[in-house]
């Protein structure tokens, strides 16, 4: 069998990026259903969750333990670990992978954070071109109110670590705004299907599944 | 490449000393570091994977036999990347000679015998300064092994067991660390390490790398 995707295993990679509080979570799970639906094999992977460093991470946070450089080896450690042990086995076993997530997140972060961005994308060099990207495009205001509403602002969201404002909410603001912008620059580089995160959760939904679908009829998995 | 191969311009002095397990690296630095202190000079010692923030997951992982050559990789990153930003730096900055047990030098020789890519290694590691003085511990991999493994068997990682070269831990050992000497031996001249020969007894080593930290020292206005 040839493989014809463009992750170059068998299985497809779609991945969902966006900023904090964009509905990343919401569509996975509708589209991870709908996946499931049509009888293919679906695995889900979120960012920061391997089962090794997560925990160190958090930990660190919390005490705020982290630099700018271990901020970032840290995540790339995660992506690793994830990558070897749960995402590329499941791509070579033929599996729909869904992530929330990639390595685009660590590259918006890490250079608001004052990396360079060549540093920052050598770590990942090695991640499998995802075959479909969607990206939640959401303006700052709504996400401010979103979050808000729900979680709270938390320390590293606002991007307190990096010194913008001492004010929780100037901060927020302030970082969410300058991750928008490599999100913005990285659109057209990485091939994103920008979709407007303000439209309803139906009606986004309704675009993903069928691009996804548009990708299946191509008997790219047959 | 980044700092690594440009010279700091920091009051302080960086010397490193790299090479594989039972060369002798660190008794030579341990009797460095008393030697310095004892003639009034400001030291700071810091040692490969002994970061608070992640020493204790990578040994864990380690214990588990869980880490994939990347993550084993980018683990000793982040211990390095700590004491590099925590401990290196500022202590460079305020004026310290700073000894180092293993150096950035570890990473490129372990994980490219590991089969991590040599460029992508080096550029994870670009932030780290450059040392004023570099010094490689050669020594055989067998003597390293009649040195490090009379009482015990070779621990998994150390022997390369993750690598599948030999369901014998002390023939992967010698494979393994043969491969980490080629290694190194390639940074000798990339890098201008100084070599030295392990076999050599413990007084003349101490001799050698007390001319040539002198030398460095005097480059800087220090008389030691």
């Amino acid at each position: 069998m040839t493989v014809k995707s463009k992750n170059g295993y068998e299985g497809l990679l779609i991945v969902i990026e966006g900023t904090d509080g964009s509905g990343k979570s919401t569509q996975l799970e509708l589209l991870k259903k709908s996946i499931q639906d049509k009888s293919y094999g679906v695995m889900v992977s979120e960012w920061k969750t391997s089962r090794l460093i997560a925990n160190v991470i958090d930990d660190a946070k919390e005490r705020n333990l982290l630099n700018a450089t271990t901020y970032s080896l840290l995540y790339a450690a995660d992506f690793a670990d994830r990558l070897e042990n749960q995402i590329i086995p499941a791509l070579k076993s033929g599996f729909i992978v869904l992530l929330d997530r990639y390595f685009y997140t660590a590259l918006a972060r890490d250079v608001v954070r004052g990396q360079c961005i060549e540093w920052v994308k050598n770590l990942y060099e090695y991640a499998p071109e995802p075959d479909l990207v969607f990206y939640l495009d959401m303006p700052v205001d709504v996400l401010l109110k979103r979050i808000i509403g729900t979680t709270g602002l938390n320390y590293y969201e606002s991007g307190r670590d990096v010194g913008f404002s001492t004010d929780f909410y100037k901060s927020f603001e302030i970082y969410q705004n300058k991750c928008l912008e490599q999100y913005n620059a990285m659109k057209s580089e990485y091939n994103f299907i920008s979709i407007d995160g303000t439209k309803s959760i139906p009606e986004i939904h309704e675009i993903m599944n069928a691009e996804v679908q548009k990708l299946l009829d191509s008997g790219i998995l047959a | 490449m980044g700092r690594l191969t440009e010279k700091h311009n920091l009051k302080g002095t960086l010397v490193c000393v790299e090479g594989i397990d039972g060369s002798g690296k660190s008794t030579q630095l341990a009797l460095l570091r008393d030697w310095l202190k004892s003639i009034g000079q400001d030291v700071i010692f810091t040692e490969w994977n002994s970061s608070e923030l992640i020493c204790q997951t990578t040994k864990l992982a380690k214990k588990k036999n869980l880490l994939s050559p990347r993550t084993f990789s980018l683990l000793h990153a982040v211990d390095f990347a700590d004491r590099a930003k925590q401990v290196i730096a500022p202590a460079l900055k305020a004026g310290f000679i700073v000894l180092a047990d293993r150096y950035a030098y570890t990473a490129f020789a372990r994980d490219v015998a590991r089969g991590v890519d040599a460029q992508w290694v080096r550029k994870v590691y670009d932030f780290a300064y450059r040392p004023d003085l570099a010094i490689y511990f050669d020594i055989d991999p067998k003597t390293s092994l009649e040195r490090i493994c009379f009482n015990r068997t070779p621990k998994f990682y150390e022997a390369g067991m993750d690598l599948k070269l030999s369901n014998d831990p002390y023939e992967s050992y010698m494979i393994f660390q043969g491969r980490v000497i080629d290694e190194y031996k390639k940074m000798v001249d990339e890098f201008g390490l100084v070599q030295l020969n392990a076999m050599d007894s413990i007084h003349s080593k101490q001799v050698k790398i007390r001319e040539m930290l002198r030398k460095v020292l005097l480059e800087k206005g220090i008389e030691v």
